[in-house]
């Protein structure tokens, strides 16, 4: 390519930006609160599987020992609880830690417990579980082994509470991914409907351009910028909006978390893209016609 | 195919259906270097189809069309726009760009090829004083008469210095004096040895000038002007339609407002 046709392109480009600002501007928006529809489940997706996340991770298992079980066979049973697959850490809490704990969860009320002349509570194994162990399925059959053990009272670990919010999870994940699915697709086919309209609301500048000899990179390079600059335009549009709309949601859910700034970049750039592929698909049927 | 040197543009044996209604039928036609040739037949005959086969926005489904080194048997998309650039198109609606002024334009026309700018603005002094708008080059189309926005579309049609001009209905939307510039603007440049080949559904406007005039209808050439014709050609052309449409038109006299 010549230099002067570059520089030409390039000039054509600034100018066709300028020249149709208002046609731009109105599309940017089109495009900016489409996405940002996109970009909000995102974010309600995003904080929900953190917190699905944490709380997995913040899931312990109880293992209550019977009264009088020595210190010897405690101690096997620690051994015997971490070579059971799926347990990453065993931590001892003695009935007297226990009994802290406890006052110190009362509070204000803990005097309750000055009425107490013997410790109710028993010695305890709490159990972490490796990632990907964190099931119902699992914990319940941890606990049924367990509790035929000698020496154990009972295991622990909110069998109902948890079977009740896997379900919810599992409900949640089918919701997500198939209305992620129909927002992804409404947003591609508002995208690409207002490239399409912005191509053929220049049908007769390519034609004039055709005409006069111009080759096609000299037509499609300025779409296509223009197209990547609605994407950029139109995604900062969204995530600032986006950010307007955390930082009122954060007045009512405090650790709510925004999309992160490598996402951003990403999301930006996937969007410039997409404007620049879009136009330059618009144009190419467009050409060939 | 290779043809004399001497010819610019030639149609040979061209044949192409459009839909169920129309078709081109075993075209041929001729136009050499520096010649001009006034192309005539009723609306519908398929003057502007036959203009399209030749600048290739179209192809033939048989037969072929040359011009210059381009042959259309072996066009390929990419070499399209080189034959643009070496072809100048003019049409009745000028097909100016309506954002641009008139410098920015007949610019266009010269950008695509990679032109300096320098060069671009010693040529465009040049081409817009031989159209007589250097004055109004910062002016935008929608601001000048009919008239002028056809020389604007004129003078982007010769920037490139083609060997041929084609010219679909030029003056269909203009008065007689706009018409009359446009067609001496025409010869002009016919002159300066740019072929010229225009289409026009009106007979009288070019009989007069006692040029070659190639008559179409409905999709066959009924008779070029220049060729001899086997057979009693006469009788042919007296009881066509274009005569008819030449004869009714003879009556009419042409009135519009003068422009300017
Ligand atoms: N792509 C097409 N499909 C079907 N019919 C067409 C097509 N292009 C042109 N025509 C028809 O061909 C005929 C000739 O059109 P045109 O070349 O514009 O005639 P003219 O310029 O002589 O008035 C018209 O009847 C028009 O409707
Ligand atoms: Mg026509």
């Amino acid at each position: 390519m010549k230099l002067n046709e570059m520089k030409y392109i390039l000039d054509e480009s600034v100018s066709m930006l300028w020249r149709r600002k208002a046609a731009n501007l109105i599309s940017v928006i089109i495009m900016g609160l489409s996405l940002l529809i996109l970009i909000v489940f995102l974010m309600v997706t995003l904080n929900i599987t953190g917190f699905i996340d944490k709380t997995s991770k913040e899931t312990r298992m109880y293992v209550y020992l019977n009264d009088g079980v020595s210190e010897s066979d405690s101690r096997d049973i620690q051994l015997k609880l971490l070579s059971e697959t799926g347990v990453e850490e065993v931590v001892f809490i003695s009935r007297e830690e226990a009994m802290e704990d406890f006052r110190e969860t009362l509070g204000e009320n803990n005097e309750l417990l000055d009425a107490l002349d013997f410790n109710p509570l028993p010695d305890s194994y709490r159990l972490k579980l490796k990632e990907g162990f964190v099931t119902s399925a699992i914990m319940k059959a941890i606990s049924e082994r367990v509790e035929s053990w000698e020496g154990i009272e009972e295991v622990r670990f909110g069998k109902r509470w948890f079977e009740k919010g896997e379900k919810l999870v599992r409900n949640f994940f089918i919701i997500d991914i198939v209305l992620g699915l129909i927002v992804f697709l409404s947003v591609v086919f508002v995208i690409s409907n207002t490239v399409r309209l912005t191509i053929s609301n220049s049908r007769e500048t390519i034609d004039i351009l055709k005409l006069v000899g111009a080759t096609n990179k000299y037509i499609e390079i300025p779409f296509m910028i223009e197209g990547a600059m609605q994407g950029v335009v139109s995604s900062l549009l969204a995530v600032g909006l986006l950010g307007v709309i955390h930082w009122f949601a954060r007045g009512y859910i405090q650790d709510l978390v925004f999309i992160r700034l490598d996402a951003i970049a990403l999301f930006v750039f996937l969007c410039a893209l997409l404007g620049a592929v879009g136009s330059f698909a618009a144009l190419r049927r467009f050409l060939k016609s | 195919m290779t043809q004399d040197s001497r010819i610019i543009a030639g149609v040979y044996h061209l044949s192409k259906e459009f839909g169920r209604h129309f078709s081109l039928k075993d075209v041929s036609l001729q136009v050499s270097n520096g010649e001009i040739v006034f192309l005539v037949g009723p609306s519908g005959a398929g003057k502007s189809t036959l203009l399209k086969m030749i600048y290739m926005d179209d192809l033939p489904a048989s037969g072929q069309v040359v011009v210059g080194p381009y042959v259309s048997s072996n066009m390929k998309r990419k070499t399209i726009p080189d034959l643009r650039r070496k072809m100048g198109i003019i049409f009745q609606d000028f097909r100016l760009l309506e954002d641009r002024n008139v410098f920015e334009n007949v610019a266009l026309a010269m950008k695509v090829t990679g032109m300096r700018m320098g060069e671009i603005k010693s040529r465009m002094t040049e081409i817009l004083t031989r159209v007589g708008l250097y004055h109004k080059r910062y002016e935008y189309p929608r601001t000048m008469s009919g008239g002028e926005q056809q020389r604007v579309a004129i003078a982007r049609a010769v920037a490139n210095r083609p060997s041929i001009l084609l010219a679909d209905e030029p003056t269909g939307n203009l008065d007689p004096v706009a018409t009359k510039n446009i067609l001496e603007l025409l010869f002009k440049i016919n002159a300066g040895g740019t072929a010229v080949l225009m289409a026009t559904h009106d007979i009288n406007l070019v009989r007069s000038f006692g040029q070659r005039i190639i008559y179409l209808e409905a999709g066959s050439i009924v008779r070029d002007s220049e060729k001899i014709f086997v057979g009693d050609i006469r009788d042919r052309i007296e009881k066509s339609s274009v005569s008819e449409s030449a004869e009714r038109l003879a009556g009419h006299e042409i009135t519009g407002e003068d422009e300017e």
